[in-house]
């Protein structure tokens, strides 16, 4: 009788209790705390970036809190420094060549994955991918000893070599992405229609896996320009890269220099990126 | 410039051995529709790739007009194909997507034009240019793929399933529409449909596939009125298949013993044998009327009490179980002005034993 | 040996001509494609500027080869991966410690010969010591920096590191990877124990410093040293110096017990084939006119004994025997043999 009373007595409670929380305050609540997250990852993410730009701009040689004030002197010092400029272009002649060996390289190796009917698809697309899993530094060395050992020197194009082939599964992977969910009957269209192969290649394929393989260079070109494992064997003594040429900088003077050759990295990162997107065009035309 | 084709004992088998074609034969004359019918799997898309040239046959050979094609590779077939998902340039617009074929054929800029105003107008797609296939409604994008397969006047235009997406209005719609291009235009068309009523709607002719093979190629009447095998009488429309041993009696020299009691008369074209038999009775070819036990047709007719009915407006279908236990379909026009059955109404099925189709198994 | 060199240097010749565009320094030596070339390391920063554009075009010039001077880090592991027969560098410069690293590989060669290298009969006793390989050409003083802004009075032993009014503004280094760090462990040694060996007192002592603000570089706690994070911390001479003019509040203490060295150290390898132009080199950095410039750049102390310093640098720098007797010498042979053990051990002591 008594459990029976108590049970009739505390069920609404519970009833009353959860149907407060659950619809309303909870979505509200939820949105809140996703909106709060989202705010943090974003701040987590651009935080260092604010430090690198405070510390690029601050007049004294060391990052001080508050700031006392704005220069450029650090700029004037970077862009007036021919080692820091031979640097930037040789980063940029670096990285260019990357981007173009890589995307050559990573998509004709995605559409041979794709669509070949190769024997041990899984294996060679594990293979591709590796230099991701190995630790940048002993790829560098390793191909340093190589070198070495064929007595070739510490050429240019073997930094490139050693820079494509880190950024290779960028571009394999985002190809081979497209390549995914591309549909083909539009290339059997195409031919029904009297293209070529060769020229489905160029009228239907490349447009349509065009956003993959560009994010795939974008990628490559950013890994190649910020590249400091890789390189750190490979440079040759008066090409140097401008992460080599920081790094080796920084044992000397921590001044804001760093913090200028930092933005300037960021802002030419970016301007590849939009340049690429205006002119190539990122927008995907394929569902992905 | 239409073109026949003929399938001279073409097989295909997969890699993995699955053999999707096997030994099929036939011959699609100019400016015919031609469709190949069958249940999903059965190699209909694998033989129309093949005539399409994306496929290589394991075995046999395509001719066009005679000539080998077997090895001559897609792009050189002059063959225009719809694609079951129309496989439209995502990247390129609707005008563009039509002119595709014209400038592979290197055509000059001002001929294009022409020739894309004129196809866009002969599918009603005026106006659309410009737009992307993205931003047309299904039964639009299935008009740009016609018109991209037909402005570059084919020799032959092959169809898979190109109103399977579309609903059934606008399905009807197009049936109509292609078939009357495709009479003014004279095409030779290969049409792939596993739906037997817009084969039979369309086609001048009909290929009924089943595991890979050719069940048999006849017009539609043919295929519906005599139908030469049981999977070809069973896959087309609804009909009664009774299988029994032959047999003669007192009053029918030759009938068949279906079992239960149940003896039918056979067609009089049929001589006297022996053996199993199947035969074919359509629904509609069955007479229903209120039970009479007035001395009926022995071998053409039985009792039986209505199972239940399904009104379909036009005519209505009853299940009626035979007092020898077989189950019948009978389908009756719906005059509007008799009483219809109703489960449970005893009744006599009366038919002409010229109706009844003997099957191959 | 001058063919198989041949098409190496003619390489480095046309890669230098054509990132001309891009903007290297025009040498005015302009190098012929068939001279012989010696590979060296040298440090980046100002000491890389002055080799770049003055000290290392007049030996060119002086002795018609080419120089390719690698300032890309770390020299010790390309060292190490090319082939001992045809290494990457004739003649290898960096800090002691690893060129006792070196040498226990085989990599260097221990001494240099004073037959070849007529200067090395001029230097102070500490740069052909036995704790040297090779021979120092400059040294630093690994000493105390401090502020002179905060009131902290006058500081002239190292123990005044240990006082608990620095607890804050105390800096140290990461001694897995900073010699000044490691030279200063050896010091708690001496400080607190039987003498640079003894690893007991000096962990003790290093326990007791806590707590106090690590660094990786150098670099990092001038920094420090300048913006005040830091009032008191372990710091080479030349780190300080080198704001000389700059009305910095900072100073170089140089304490009772001794000073540190931290040397420059030349070796030349093994398999070098350009012996005579690596010994010519070495040389070369001991002319008292090149040490001069150099020391007077850099703000480093001149292993020539003959070297006159301009009276500001006199008076810094350790240019007297009186001054270089300070100079305590670290054994890095032995501490490079326990240096895995040692790094487990600090590791420990900071982490906590
Ligand atoms: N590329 C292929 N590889 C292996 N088997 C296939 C391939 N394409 C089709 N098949 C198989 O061949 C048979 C016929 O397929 P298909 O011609 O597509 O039939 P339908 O178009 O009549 O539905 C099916 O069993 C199908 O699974
Ligand atoms: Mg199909």
């Amino acid at each position: 009788m008594q459990t029976a009373a108590s049970n009739s007595a505390s069920l609404p409670v519970a009833q009353q209790a959860a149907s407060v929380r659950t619809p309303g305050p909870i979505r509200h609540y939820g949105r809140y705390l996703y909106l709060a997250i989202n705010i943090a990852i974003l701040v987590f993410l651009l935080a260092p970036i604010a430090i690198v730009v405070v510390f690029a701009l601050n007049p004294t040689p060391f990052i001080q809190f508050p700031p006392v004030g704005v220069s450029l002197r650090w700029f004037e010092k970077f862009f007036a420094s021919r080692d820091f400029m031979h640097a930037l272009g040789f980063s940029l002649e670096v990285a260019v060549l990357t981007t173009l060996s890589a995307t050559l390289l990573g998509a004709s190796a995605a559409l041979a994955l794709a669509r070949g009917n190769l024997p041990g698809t899984r294996l060679i697309v594990a293979t591709m991918l590796s230099p991701l899993m190995l630790p940048a530094i002993l790829t560098g060395l390793a191909l340093f000893q190589t070198y070495v050992l064929l007595d070739v020197g510490r050429p240019t194009w073997g930094l490139v070599a050693g820079h494509t082939l880190v950024t290779l599964p960028y571009v394999v992977r985002t190809t081979l992405a497209v390549l995914h969910n591309f549909d083909m009957r539009l290339e059997e269209a195409a031919q029904n229609l009297g293209a070529s192969p060769v020229r489905t290649f160029f009228e239907v394929t490349l447009p349509l896996i065009k956003p993959g393989v560009l994010a795939g260079a974008i990628f490559a070109f950013i890994v190649s320009f910020d590249q400091f494992p890789v390189s750190l064997f490979l440079v040759s003594p008066g090409n140097e890269t401008l992460p080599v040429t920081l790094f080796n900088y920084l044992k000397f003077d921590l001044d804001g220099t760093i913090g200028a050759a930092s933005v300037v990295s960021i802002v030419l990162a970016f301007v590849v990126v939009i340049g690429l997107d205006r002119t190539v065009g990122l927008r995907s035309y394929v569902k992905l | 410039m239409s073109a026949s084709i003929e399938i001279a004992g073409v097989s295909k088998v997969y890699d993995g051995g699955v053999r999707a074609v096997d030994a099929v034969a036939m011959d699609i004359r100019q400016g015919e529709f031609f469709s190949l019918l069958g249940p999903s799997g059965c190699g209909k898309t694998t033989t129309l790739r093949m005539i399409a040239g994306f496929e290589t046959p394991s075995s046999g050979a395509i001719r066009v007009d005679g000539a080998d094609i077997t090895h001559v590779p897609a792009h050189k077939r002059d063959m225009g194909m719809v694609f079951q998902n129309y496989a439209l340039f995502p990247h390129r617009t609707v005008a563009e997507n039509v002119a595709f074929g014209l400038r592979m054929r290197g055509l000059d800029k001002a001929t294009i034009t022409a020739k894309v105003k004129a196809a866009l107008a002969m599918v009603e797609l005026s106006g659309l240019e410009d737009r992307r296939p993205a931003q047309l409604s299904g039964g639009q994008q299935q008009r740009v793929a016609l018109a991209r397969a037909i402005v570059i006047a084919p020799r032959v235009l092959l169809c898979d399933e190109p109103l399977g997406a579309l609903d059934k209005k606008l399905r009807q719609q197009m049936q109509f529409e292609l078939k009357q291009l495709q009479k003014k235009l004279g095409l030779t068309l290969v049409f792939v449909t596993h739906d037997q009523e817009e084969a039979l709607a369309m086609s001048d002719r009909i290929a009924v596939m089943n595991g890979g093979r050719v069940e048999q190629v006849g017009t539609p009447t043919e295929i519906y009125n005599q139908p030469t095998t049981r999977f070809v009488a069973d896959f087309i429309g609804d009909t009664n298949i009774f299988r029994g041993e032959r047999t003669t009696t007192s009053t029918v020299a030759s009938a068949l013993d279906v079992g239960k009691g149940l003896i039918l008369a056979l067609p009089p074209t049929e001589g006297q044998g022996t053996g199993v038999l199947s035969v074919a009775l359509r629904p509609e070819k069955i007479r229903l009327i209120t039970r009479t036990d007035a001395a009926t047709a022995a071998g053409s007719s039985a009792h039986g009490i209505v199972e239940n009915t399904n009104f379909l407006g036009g005519a209505v279908l009853y299940r009626v179980t035979l007092e020898s236990a077989h189950r019948v379909l009978v389908q009756q026009p719906n005059a509007g002005t008799s009483r219809l059955f109703v489960p449970g109404d005893g009744v006599t099925l009366e038919w002409t034993p010229a109706d009844l189709v003997v099957l191959k198994d | 040996m001058m063919k198989a060199l041949g098409p190496l240097s003619r390489r480095r010749f046309l890669t230098a001509g054509a990132s001309l565009g891009i903007g290297t320094i025009a040498a005015p030596y302009v190098a012929r494609a068939d001279d012989p070339t010696l590979r060296i390391t040298g440090w980046g920063g100002k000491w890389g500027e002055i080799m770049k554009a003055e000290i290392g075009p007049a030996f060119e010039s002086e002795f018609k080869c080419k120089l390719q001077i690698d300032s890309a880090f770390p020299y010790l592991p390309k060292l190490q991966a090319s082939s001992r027969s045809a290494p990457i560098y004739d003649v290898m410069h960096t800090n002691s410690n690893e060129q006792w690293a070196a040498a226990e590989m085989g990599l260097v060669e221990p001494k240099i010969d004073p037959k070849q290298v007529p200067n090395l009969a001029d230097v102070y006793p500490y740069a052909v010591s036995d704790k040297i390989v090779g021979v120092s050409i400059f040294t630093s003083a690994i000493g105390l920096g401090m502020r002179t802004d905060k009131g902290y009075g006058s500081v002239n032993s190292w123990k005044e590191l240990w006082d608990a009014k620095y607890n804050g503004v105390r800096g140290g280094y990461v001694i897995p990877v900073n010699s000044l760090g490691q030279a200063f462990l050896m010091m708690c040694g001496t400080l607190f124990g039987k003498g640079q060996t003894d690893l007991d007192a000096a962990y003790a002592a290093l326990e007791k410093l806590k707590p106090i603000k690590i660094v990786d570089f150098t670099g990092a706690m001038e920094k420090m040293l300048l913006s005040g994070e830091v009032g008191l911390c372990v710091i080479h001479d030349s780190g300080i110096y080198r704001y000389d003019g700059q009305n910095q509040p900072t100073d170089f203490v140089s304490p009772s017990e001794g000073v540190l060295s931290l040397e420059q150290v030349l070796t030349i390898t093994p398999g070098s084939k350009m012996k005579e132009l690596a010994n010519a080199y070495v040389n070369y950095m001991l002319r008292p006119e090149v040490q001069k410039r150099l020391a007077e750049t850099v703000w480093y102390s001149p292993a020539n004994k003959k070297v006159k310093l301009d009276a500001k640098y006199d008076a810094k720098l350790l240019t007297t025997p009186e001054k270089v007797s300070k100079l305590i010498q670290v054994d890095w042979k032995w501490y490079n043999e326990r240096k895995d053990e040692i790094d487990q051990r600090v590791n420990r002591i900071f982490r906590a």
